[in-house]
């Protein structure tokens, strides 16, 4: 079932001299078993749309509907407390939610909340550890002791054990080096295709969103200013350019080239094509 | 969380906002002197008409004052149940059985509320119209002539405004953890003993390590700037005190003064 978001508005603080409205109306369907990214600058409301899919915010106005749930205002939390294992959310830098002795218990925690028994949450913590890619010889260290980039995994699989229908990661890449920002992106695009799993990825990353995404939304100042599937999304550069993000450089390469006088037609949005697209006119010209 | 109104600033544009940090610290030292002399209730009316005065030269609404009055209303229903309970003096006024209550507990438990709620407008006053950073300048130069006997005044004043600093930046990242918990099923609200227990340790372990490692990182910016807590330091913002600084201030010592003379005749 895919996720629907219609007329979703959301004002912090209402009622005070402090009132904001994050969220402007927001008309929205996420398709299910897709990879969505969602683009925006700070302060478009990217993270304000994001808690509202495990209920973490309830709207002010508008409804919302994900895994069966149909979310309103004035909805109390406990009424959608089960909603979030359903849908697991990744914060930026969740390395920091880290606080358990062992990593055993602290992977243990999230399913513990939801009521599993702790033989059965430490068999699901067993089957978990190796998506992330750490082994069994983890089990009792302290998360503390790790690396950044292993404290994230192990955070990550806080999420994952719970098995979760509906990912959503916010800048789950930030700060980690190409590499180790390469392999969880690896991570999640397996989880997409094995599992089926719908993947929300909030990024600034371009290179991210071209490389591993279906469709894209882009926000800005609270409202959706665009969305469309990826491929024709970077047919058109000037969207980028206009909510002053820095398009991927082989959209760059070809806007230059095009500055330069190339033809290039607008659907060519890859290497090859670009490639072979410049060889034939060089050809021409010779 | 957004809801704190103890120690916020509100950026509005009146003569106790322009007035310098230096006078309004010394008018509400006055001032919480002048709270705890017992000057009967004249003293309290003339301290509540000149708080009151102060409220409304600042613009700022009474209701935000009184908002910073919540978490305090516990305090205060405790304390007139303990003062119902323990004081057994003055004039009966309700006795059931064994229960029974005296018009001195009923006083005295007034007269903390009043000094209570007299002392956060105040404190609210002066925060909410003096910017964190100029409170520490204020601070810092006031204690400037205890630098003779000792007292680093640089260094307590750097402390302070590093701490006022990241009340922001914590609360914004307790409320970042509770979110990333509440998404691992944490439930600060409802639930066991246990379970809560549990739920606040995934808070307080988490706010812990990052405000060490913040900490660390805040170290070493500053030294890689040269930072030396010993240093002569010179400012881009130079205090200075006008009429209106000093009329707040006599204004006040007047009323201190007269507080004395009441506590006094009385």
């Amino acid at each position: 079932m895919s996720i629907k978001i219609h007329q979703l508005e959301h004002v912090y603080n209402q009622n005070t001299p402090f009132s904001h409205a994050a969220l402007k109306g927001i008309d929205l369907e996420i398709p299910e078993g897709k990879v969505t990214a969602i683009i925006g600058q700070t302060g478009s409301g990217k993270s304000t749309l994001v808690q509202h899919l495990n209920g973490l915010l309830i709207p002010t106005a508008g409804t919302l509907d994900i895994c069966g749930y149909h979310i309103q205002p004035l909805l109390k939390i406990k009424d959608v407390k089960q909603l979030r294992k359903e849908v697991g959310l990744v914060f930026q830098f969740p390395e920091y939610q880290l606080f358990e002795e062992t990593i055993e218990k602290d992977i243990a925690f999230g399913p513990k909340n939801f009521g599993v028994e702790e033989g059965e949450a430490s068999q699901l913590v067993r089957d978990i550890l190796p998506v992330v890619g750490l082994d069994e010889s983890y089990l009792d260290r302290s998360p503390f002791e790790l690396s950044g980039g292993q404290k994230r995994r192990v955070a990550i699989a806080g999420i994952l054990v719970l098995d979760p229908k509906v990912l959503v990661l916010d800048e789950p890449t930030a700060g980690l080096d190409p590499q180790g920002a390469k392999e969880m992106m690896t991570l999640f695009m397996r989880l997409n295709r094995e599992q089926n799993k719908t993947v929300l990825l909030v990024t600034h990353d371009m290179e991210h969103v071209m490389n591993y995404c279906d469709h894209v939304i882009v926000l800005d100042h609270g409202v959706v200013k665009q969305k469309s599937d990826v491929k024709t999304f970077f047919e058109h550069p000037e969207w980028i350019v206009n909510i002053g993000i820095n398009p991927p450089s082989i959209i760059r390469l070809k806007m230059r080239l095009k500055e330069a006088g190339f033809d290039i037609p607008d659907e060519i949005i890859d290497e090859e094509g670009l490639l072979k697209c410049i060889k034939r006119q060089v050809k021409i010209h010779e | 969380m957004n809801n704190i109104a103890l120690g916020r600033y509100m950026p509005l544009n009146s003569v106790v906002h322009r007035m310098d940090p230096r006078a309004k610290i010394m008018i509400l030292l006055f001032l919480m002197i002048a709270v705890f002399i017992p000057a009967g209730v004249w003293g309290y009316v003339l301290l509540s008409l000149f708080i009151l005065l102060a409220l409304f030269l600042s613009k700022l609404q009474l209701s935000f004052a009184l908002r910073a009055m919540k978490p305090m209303i516990w305090m205060m229903v405790f304390l007139l149940v303990i003062n119902v309970l323990v004081i057994k003096t003055g004039t009966l006024w309700f006795e059931l059985g064994w229960f029974s209550i005296y018009s001195d507990a009923i006083y005295q438990t007034l007269y903390i509320v009043v000094r209570l709620t007299l002392m956060i407008i105040m404190t609210t006053i002066l925060t909410a119209s003096t910017k964190p950073l100029d409170l520490t300048l204020g601070i810092e130069k006031l204690l400037k002539p205890f630098d003779k006997i000792g007292l680093p005044s640089h260094i307590i004043a750097m402390m302070i405004s590093i701490a006022l600093r990241f009340i922001p930046t914590l609360i914004e990242e307790t409320q970042r953890i509770m979110n990333a918990q509440a998404s691992r099923g944490v439930d600060m609200e409802n639930g066991t003993i246990k379970e809560k227990v549990m739920a606040i340790l995934s808070l307080i372990v988490p706010l812990f390590v990052s405000s060490f490692d913040r900490a660390d990182q805040l170290a070493n910016a500053m030294e890689a700037r040269g930072y030396n807590p010993m240093q002569e330091r010179t400012r881009y913002k130079v205090l200075k005190m006008t009429g209106i600084d000093y009329v707040g201030l006599l204004a006040s010592i007047a009323l201190l003064g007269l507080c004395v003379v009441l506590a006094v005749v009385l």
